[in-house]
């Protein structure tokens, strides 16, 4: 009998660990919780840890009084409309797994009762999270993933702070133009039939193939007189461990033009390929992700001279802008790095939040609602180079951002010998004469 | 009248395990009726699909001996018919669920007639094959949506919607998954003691006996996957309604496949408990060692190496798993 | 016409290079009739090892294959003495499931270690440098290198086991275990021994591979599946058909690139806009089913 009662012991013991309560904590007063869902572990650790530090960096400010900073939140410790409420960020990991993302929102919402969610950086997590934060209507900011499906979903709790691909994708053609009419510093007019050619490779998911059909869209319907023509636009399985036939693939097209999206290692094993395989493009463009982290520059190093990257933040933002460099200064005291393209978004996006919250003055998710459809933060207050935030709230895009907008920066030597982004377009607030064409290997 | 008779009959089980087992569904029953936090719910919920899937894995992998390694094709077919229909035609679960069952259990045929000629190894490694082509073909294949995969929009329903099982508390599905999860046991049940279930019983020890009996091997293998794929696809329909998101990659991975098998084997294949008392250690496993040591750690992994560590002592020491255990020490006791 | 060439020899580089990643498996298999779904875990472990002495030491990464080769050994040979042993006393369910944990365990091992991150090396001597041959066929050294290997590797394993004494008592275990022991020879030590060859074949091709493939945890299973195709195709447990079966594997990676060529010779645009490349492992996996389905014995087996 007695093997039985162990048994049942076991099989209870089981169920209890189960279905054991986990108690919401006690409540402390001045508190505002924020969910932070970023992948934290898995392929994209370390983007999250970018993503994470930028966060942390701007509850910092807002939770302190930091007086020589030019920003509304950093005047004021905690939210003041909130009776100094302090901002509380709990961190969740979704390692890129969009079913896990949506079970740690359920998890945030319902047992850590958080008053609003910030993520996700994989446009395919931001996705699912988001559809959970609109069920259960909380409120949800997201700062940095650019698939433009995200805000055509016509969801009531969902706003994003960053610009999405197609405008950066517009930038890039913008660009072809410009050099097409010899309006980019330091090039002189370009022939079109030069630069006519194009292929893409996209990773095959959410965001890359919706970057892929972007590219094809624009080429050939909105930029069609320019006699752009799309020599192979190919999907590539992401996390490859080699990308040499993909590479051969672009390479026989012949393409003036060759557009990426891809995240760190697939960018890095790309640029090796094309290397070893010495294609040779006039311009290799990257759209943001993998191509503006510093691991792509660390383990390239010289070879990528000359490569083009979409972004929303370079180091070179911190000469134009005062608060940027002042930022950019916390951080690096933080981490020891430069903000980039990843921690600058977070940041805002966490800035974003604040600004709201001190606009609501409450946690009713109604009251963020409201403040959220109605909030105008000044350009002169955020560190990326944006005109300012809105959000719209009518038409086909509801919650995106309207007065965001994209650089394009080519990676150059500097004076130092060190590889960093000069900025090239948009051409008035161009930092040095643009590369053209790419280099040879 | 008499299979469902049969399949209500659990007079062969010793007293304890029965009311053993009644304890326990009497807790499933109650559970969402005690304060629970949502990621426990969760949890159950986890538990209860894969405690099917890991029933249907049974029939074939453990009465038939047939070792699956190929389960998440089904669970896409399945998955992807009721978010294909629901969102381009408003076809609500219930008919849809049928309709997926059918064509996992059609492609089950068209592909189980060539895959039963192979054996052993052969056939676990052609099964994992096929369910990876089946995946990279959906991951081209714009119509579902290709690699982005299908989102079943939070705002276009109304919840609790039960004809579209559209709900925004867990605790419906709860209820849903547990009623698919009984009459699973259920079937299981009538079928171990079938005519198809002693057939199979017989492959699995001996398959050149089982031939000579006069037992048409191949058919009767076919007739039994098509049974366990039709189990996993209804499963897989209810995922797509649950998480509201499918993509190749999750829900039809080799990931998948691997771990219904593991459950199943390492529960006891050919158990009717088996694969419960797998799903029932592995996933609040799991889940819990993930949510205390993985992301909050910073120990991504420890949870599966601890996992790994648990199926590798099984197998090397009791090849009939947890229920194998059980099993010996019941003997032990008796002799 | 340089696009098909191109592919062609690309194929048969990566063909050569896949057989050495599947020659330990036919081996473990021709000798013990057990399916190591660790496999690609062995190769992953043969990257890191490579990887790591090569950052550590500072030498070049070609100079890791013997310590490499050293691990591989030994990891096969305790994972047999202390694992699979164990294992092959129990029925096949169970040697499936014993592989699989082996396999979890390593993977997640080296997750909880390396961390989640893709690593590469980027110094060497061959590392970045290519041949040009002319006709547009660019050959990166390092691929060229490691086929070169691979085809030395093969040669001795076949002289091992047709021309020594060790081979011999390994093919006699392999064709019938008990008679090899009636017969006074020592199956055991040689199960372990076809487990320490394997892995150290295995982990070489990982210190080879990550010359100039990048490596994370997860790499594994994609060189087990395609470790499989190219074991199955070549008959389970033939060492010359686990090499001709890799070059037939290569060819078939690089349809997309035939694709290529013949979208450009025919001109036709619908060809242009069929997603080939996402597909490229997808037509290993149908070719798999497909031979084991007709010819169950593989293009070249020999047992049974």
């Amino acid at each position: 009998m007695k093997v039985y009662t162990r048994k049942i012991m076991t099989v209870m013991c089981l169920f209890a660990v189960v279905g054991i309560l986990v108690p919401s904590g006690a409540w402390a007063v001045k508190e505002v919780k924020i969910g932070v869902i970023y992948p934290l572990t898995g392929g994209a650790a370390a983007a999250g840890r970018e993503l994470r530090a930028g966060a942390e960096l701007a509850a910092e400010i807002a939770n302190n009084v930091m007086p020589d900073l030019p920003m509304a939140m950093a005047k004021n410790a905690g939210i003041k409309s909130l009776g100094g409420a302090k901002i509380k960020l709990i961190f969740k990991d979704h390692e890129g797994n969009p079913t896990l993302g949506a079970d740690l929102a359920k998890k945030l919402i319902l047992d850590d009762k958080v008053d609003g969610i910030l993520g996700c950086y994989h446009s395919s997590v931001t996705k699912t999270v988001s559809a959970v934060c609109e069920q259960y209507g909380v409120p949800m900011i997201n700062g940095s993933s650019t698939s433009p499906g995200l805000t055509q979903r016509g969801f009531k709790w969902f706003w994003r702070t960053t610009p999405h691909d197609k405008w950066f994708t517009k930038d890039l053609f913008e660009l072809l133009k410009g050099l097409m009419e010899g309006k980019v510093r330091g090039v002189a007019k370009v022939p079109e039939k030069d630069l006519m050619n194009l292929a893409s490779a996209c990773e095959n998911t959410e965001w890359g193939s919706h970057v892929s059909e972007l590219i094809k869209d624009l080429a050939i319907v909105n930029y069609k007189e320019y006699g752009f023509k799309m020599k192979k636009s190919l999907l590539y399985a992401a996390n490859s461990a080699d990308l040499s036939s993909e590479v051969r693939s672009l390479k026989a097209a012949r393409p003036d033009v060759m557009l990426f999206a891809s995240y760190t290692s697939d960018a890095i094993l790309l640029v090796k390929t094309l290397k070893a395989q010495r294609a040779q493009p006039k311009i290799i463009w990257g759209q943001d992700a993998g191509f503006e982290k510093p691991e792509f520059r660390e383990t390239l190093g010289d070879s990528i001279q000359g490569i083009l990257t979409r972004t929303v933040f370079l180091p070179k933002v911190v000469e134009i802008k005062k608060v940027a460099g002042q930022v950019n200064a916390l951080y690096k005291a933080k981490t020891g790095n430069d903000l980039g393209g990843a921690s600058a978004r977070a940041f805002t996006g966490l800035q974003t939040w604040v600004y709201i919250l001190e606009k609501a003055g409450s946690t009713k998710p109604a009251a963020i609602q409201a403040a959220a459809n109605s909030i105008h933060i000044s350009g002169k207050e955020l560190v990326v180079p944006w005109a300012g935030i809105k959000f719209s709230t009518s038409g086909d895009e509801l919650g995106q951002n309207v007065l965001g907008s994209g650089l394009i920066g080519q990676y150059q030597k500097e004076k130092d010998g060190s590889i960093g982004l000069e900025i090239v377009y948009p051409f008035d607030v161009a930092s040095a004469n643009m590369i053209y064409p790419f280099p040879k290997w | 009248m008499e299979t469902l008779k049969s399949a209500f009959d659990f007079s062969d089980f010793p007293r304890l395990d029965i009311s053993i087992a009644g304890i326990i569904a009497i807790f499933l029953l109650v559970f969402p009726l005690f304060s629970h936090s949502a990621f426990a719910m969760a949890t159950m919920i986890q538990f209860l699909m894969f405690s099917v899937y890991g029933m249907g894995w049974n029939t074939i992998g453990g009465y038939g001996g047939q070792v699956d390694l190929g389960k998440a094709q089904y669970v896409g077919i399945g998955a992807y018919t009721t978010a294909v229909l629901l969102i381009r035609w408003n076809i609500p679960f219930w008919f849809s669920m049928p309709l997926g069952v059918c064509l996992a259990m059609a492609w089950s045929f068209i592909i189980g007639y060539p895959l039963f000629r192979l054996k052993g190894h052969y056939f676990a490694i052609a099964t994992i094959a096929t369910s990876l082509v089946l995946m990279d073909l959906f991951s081209v294949w714009e119509f579902v949506g290709a690699a982005r995969g299908l989102e079943i929009s939070p705002i276009k329903y109304h919840y609790p919607d039960f004809w579209r099982l559209i709900f925004k508390k867990d605790i419906y599905y709860y209820y849903v998954i547990l009623g698919f999860f009984f009459v699973g046991i259920l079937y299981v049940n009538g079928f171990r003691r079938s005519r198809l279930g002693f057939q199979l019983r017989s492959i699995r020890d001996n398959e050149e006996m089982a031939s000579s009996l006069g037992i048409n091997v191949h058919w009767a293998k076919i007739k039994t996957y098509a049974i366990a794929t039709a189990f996993v696809s209804v499963v897989g329909s209810f995922h797509a309604c649950y998480i509201k998101n499918i993509e190749p990659q999750d829900t039809m991975g080799l990931d998948l496949s691997i771990l219904i098998a593991l459950m199943a084997m390492l529960g006891g294949a050919g158990s009717l408990w088996g694969p419960i008392i797998g799903a029932a250690v592995l996933i609040p496993l799991k889940s819990y060692l993930k949510a205390w040591l993985g992301g909050a750690a910073g120990l991504a992994g420890i949870d599966l190496v601890i996992y790994a560590v648990i199926i590798m002592l099984i197998s090397a020491l009791e090849p009939r798993g947890i229920w194998g255990i059980v099993e010996k020490v019941r003997r032990r006791r008796w002799q | 016409m340089d696009i098909l060439i191109g592919s062609l020899v690309a194929g048969v580089l990566i063909g050569m290079i896949l057989a050495l990643v599947a020659l330990g498996l036919t081996i473990i298999f021709g000798v013990m009739d057990i399916v190591n779904f660790a496999h690609g875990e062995f190769l992953m472990i043969g990257m890191y090892t490579g990887l790591l002495t090569a950052q550590a030491t500072g030498i070049d990464p070609l100079l890791t294959l013997p310590v490499a080769a050293m691990v591989g050994f030994l990891l096969g040979v305790i994972c047999y003495y202390g694992f699979i042993k164990y294992l092959v006393r129990g029925p096949m369910v169970a040697q499936l499931l014993g592989t699989f944990g082996l396999m979890l365990f390593l993977r997640n091992l080296a997750l909880l270690i390396f961390g989640s991150e893709d690593q590469a090396l980027h110094r060497g001597i061959l590392i970045g440098k290519s041949f040009d041959l002319g006709m547009g066929v660019i050959v990166p050294a390092t691929k060229l290198a490691a086929a070169l290997l691979s085809v030395i590797a093969f040669l001795a394993i076949w002289l091992l086991m047709n021309r020594t004494k060790t081979g011999k008592a390994l093919t006699a275990t392999a064709l019938n275990a008990r008679g090899a022991r009636y017969m006074g020879i020592p199956t055991d030590r040689m199960n372990a021994l076809a487990w320490g060859i394997g892995g150290a074949s295995v982990t070489m091709a990982g210190a080879l591979l990550v010359n100039f493939w990048s490596v994370n945890p997860f790499v594994g299973i994609l060189f087990t599946m395609i470790a499989f195709a190219i074991v199955a195709l070549g008959g389970f447990g033939s060492v010359p058909g686990a090499f001709f079966a890799g070059l037939v594997v290569g060819m078939i990676m690089e349809i997309p690139g035939i694709w290529d060529f013949l979208t450009y010779a025919l001109n036709w645009d619908w060809m242009a806009n069929v997603p080939m490349t996402s597909l490229k492992y997808t037509f290993v996996y149908l070719a798999y089913f497909i031979i084991m389905v007709l010819r169950p014995r593989g293009l070249f087996g020999w047992k049974r």
